[in-house]
């Protein structure tokens, strides 16, 4: 079965290779959460799809349940911080967040 | 028993809120402190009973049927779990009067417990990806307390703390998955045991090589503590103290140190041991060289900190059982120190309402417990005898030059060399020369403030002139299980 | 293996979409859309209740959470995004896919694995029988996320 899981492996590097070249490369807050969306898929992917080339489906599904929770939290925390930055600077462009420096 | 760590402060966050409508400071603050008082009361007394006879499994159960929650206290967390009582218990504290002008304090004592709890279920699991829920419960309520301020620079700072967190989260969960996927199962013992059996050293190095990512940029370890020299100063005094002298221990130095030793099997000398020494090596001397250069106290102390989680890991990273034990003493004298040091900066900005160094000076004529103990951290820090971080950071050269590392042991020496520079910088321009003119209506800190900075100080101190019993009775338990591992207790049990 | 692959290949061009779209609204849409898309798969791999989670929490919720988010943001949404990142992002992409594949070829004949368990009993028995503490950590990050938002949108009067 370990073919089948690299295939599977295969997708979910190129969903972290693309959510992680947001991370680094675009400016808007919302579109850099929106990469974070994209890595957590590839996240999901890797545990599920290990769970089911490996023939152990159930506990991988408890596990992505899990991961989606916690997610989910996370999401609401960061949502909430941009929106609380949205309203300092009025902008959601990253580049407005370089006060801190040395 | 020891699920206690866990559930009391869950429960009593829990029903925060509902208190806070009550009573909006005094019933949060008397329960807050209570709950820390009666985890380090519980962590000092019963726990070295517990473990006596070696590790302890627990499993809960519920109307008599047997559930699937275990944890497992071995010396290695039962001395976390001590060090994090005893930071956090002085840290409450001090928040009843810091805290204050905040506002909302049920609120900010209900992430207090939540972090707490989080750290607390980090150190006590057996289980990978439980490390991984426990991790994200902490990480979610610190975000929370960086921003705690509302203002400009906190917002930027959390913001950017949580980007490059969730990075961190996500290569250690891709680690996880991976190793779930080669072994099968989850447990440290479980997996251990597998990956002994198995023949794949890529996949295993590429695993180790995620967690090194992950745990170093939340252990800020140089290449990946950008994050760190905003994060820790913005946060409200207090919390600077949990996160340096607490949050990146526990989500990084300590679980890189249970994953590597409890279930890659780290030895002296190998690949391991020596990526992590260099990545601690580096850590001190370029982080000791930035510290040198700020100007504002906060800025200061959290680049100090990149630079003595350097020598935490250095010492770990070794292999050796005097290495290890030099690198846990250190984690151990840093907290105190580290938390004492974000406290006093915390003091002089309510007094004076700045951090800039180059604002300070002859606050010692204003504010002398401030002065007296803030030397104390930064002389514990900085190494001198016979204060505690003294005979840490000699354990921890002792155990360099044991190995044949001598290169590494000079450059320890003289970067603890630039450590006691730029606290002697620290110190010159704050506290002695002649008093400020604006300061002279200063004050010294509130009542709270002061006996919480001022119990932290007899700690550093009684650490130094008792290191030889801290080492026999919490610190030999710690570096011994690391050797064995969960092992023993866990054979046959961590099924998944 | 074909149907899979197919929504495999839909994720990961959806999920480009998302990152590359110039509207945010488009962008959110996308993403809830590659979130269907994973659903699905996880359906087809036997994992109904991860789908079911992935479709109305990930695909629904968060969708919602992102779309009021943009809402709220509405006169600060114009980032220009620089050019060389939009021209840049091919090139960058198809060189990873080319590493990507060479690597996992390489890899394939040199990973050992055990050889795969067994599992019995329901999904019921696994969460709750084998995972009960991930219950207790799922409550945690639950309570941690709920007092974290409270505490950003707290009203800020310095002395209450």
């Amino acid at each position: 079965m370990s073919e089948t899981w690299l295939i599977y492996l295969g997708f979910a590097a190129a969903l972290l290779a693309v959510g992680l070249y947001t991370l680094l490369t675009m400016r808007n807050v919302i579109k850099l959460f929106i990469g974070f969306e994209v890595v957590s898929k590839g996240v999901s992917l890797v545990l599920l799809s290990t769970g089911f080339a490996r023939t152990h489906i159930l506990l991988a599904q408890s596990l992505v349940i899990t991961f989606i929770v916690v997610e989910v939290s996370l999401v609401a925390t960061a949502l909430a911080l941009i929106i609380n930055i949205y309203r300092q600077t009025n902008s959601l462009d990253v580049r407005g967040l370089t006060k801190l420096k040395g | 028993m020891i699920f206690l760590f866990i559930g009391l402060p869950l429960v009593v966050a829990a029903f925060m809120p509902l208190i806070g409508k009550v009573s909006k400071k005094v019933a949060p603050d008397v329960l807050a402190n209570a709950v820390f008082l009666f985890l380090l009361v519980l962590a000092v007394t019963s726990g070295r009973q517990l473990i006596g006879q070696g590790p302890v499994l627990q499993s809960l159960s519920w109307l008599g049927e047997p559930l699937a929650i275990q944890i497992a206290v071995d010396g290695f967390s039962l001395f976390m779990l001590m060090a994090i009582s005893l930071v956090t218990f002085c840290i409450g504290l001090y928040s009843i009067n810091y805290m204050t002008h905040y506002g909302s304090k049920a609120n900010f004592y209900a992430l207090l417990l939540m972090m707490v709890a989080g750290m607390n279920g980090l150190v006590l699991v057996t289980d990978l990806f439980q490390l991984y829920i426990f991790l994200e419960v902490a990480a979610v309520a610190s975000y929370a307390l960086v921003a705690f301020g509302l203002e400009h620079d906190e917002l930027e700072a959390a913001f950017k703390y949580l980007m490059l967190s969730v990075v961190a989260s996500a290569a250690i969960l891709i680690a996880i998955g991976l190793l779930f996927g080669l072994t099968g199962s989850l447990g440290f013992a479980a997996v251990g045991d597998a990956l002994r059996g198995l023949d794949a050293k890529l996949a295993v190095g590429f695993c180790a090589a995620l967690f090194i990512m992950g745990f170093g940029l939340k252990a800020a370890l140089v290449p990946f503590h950008a994050w760190l020299p905003d994060a820790h100063p913005s946060a409200p005094a207090p919390i600077s103290a949990v996160l340096s002298g607490l949050l990146i221990k526990v989500s990084g130095v300590y679980a890189l140190a249970r994953i590597f030793y409890n279930v890659f099997g780290l030895e002296a000398g190998g690949a391991l041991s020596q990526a992590l020494m260099i990545l601690g090596a580096i850590s001190i001397v370029v982080a000791a060289f930035l510290a040198i250069r700020q100007s504002d106290m906060k800025r200061m102390l959290a680049y100090s900190s990149i630079s003595q989680v350097g020598y935490v890991v250095l010492g770990i990273g070794i292999g050796t059982p005097l290495g290890v034990a030099g690198g846990l003493l250190h984690l151990f004298n840093h907290a105190l120190a580290k938390g004492l040091l974000f406290l006093n900066s915390g003091a002089i900005q309510q007094s004076t309402g700045t951090r800039n160094l180059d604002e300070m000076g002859g606050l010692a004529k204003r504010m002398p417990v401030t002065a007296a103990t803030s030397l104390v951290g930064s002389l514990s820090i900085a190494g001198v005898p016979p204060l505690g971080g003294f005979w840490s950071k000699l354990l921890i050269i002792m155990a360099l030059v044991q190995a044949g590392h001598g290169v590494l042991a000079v450059v320890a020496v003289l970067a603890s060399v630039v450590t006691l520079w730029y606290y002697l910088i620290m110190q010159r321009k704050a506290f002695f020369g002649k008093l400020n003119e604006k300061w002279a209506a200063v004050k010294e800190a509130p009542f709270w403030m002061s006996a919480a900075t001022v119990l932290l100080a007899l700690l550093v101190i009684g650490s130094g002139i008792f290191f030889a019993a801290i080492i026999k009775s919490w610190i030999q338990p710690a570096s011994e299980s690391l050797a064995k591992g969960l092992q023993t207790a866990l054979h046959g049990l961590g099924g998944f | 293996m074909t149907g899979h692959i197919a929504l495999l290949c839909g994720i990961v061009l959806f999920s480009i979409l998302a990152v590359l779209a110039k509207d945010l609204i488009k962008a959110a849409i996308s993403l809830a859309v590659a979130s269907l898309l994973l659903g699905i798969l996880f359906f087809l791999m036997g994992a109904p209740y991860a789908g079911v989670f992935e479709i109305s929490v990930v695909a629904g919720l968060i969708t919602v959470l992102f779309m009021l988010t943009i809402a709220l943001t509405k006169t600060g949404g114009d980032v220009r995004e620089s050019k060389a990142v939009r021209i840049a992002f091919p090139v960058f992409f198809i060189a990873f896919i080319v590493i990507d594949i060479l690597v996992m070829a390489s890899l394939l004949p040199k990973i050992h694995v055990l050889a795969g368990g067994t599992e019995t009993g329901t999904f019921g028995d696994v969460l709750w029988k084998q995972r009960t503490f991930d219950l207790v950590g799922q409550l945690a990050v639950i309570l941690a996320g709920v007092f974290a938002v409270l505490a950003l949108f707290r009203k800020r009067d310095k002395d209450e």
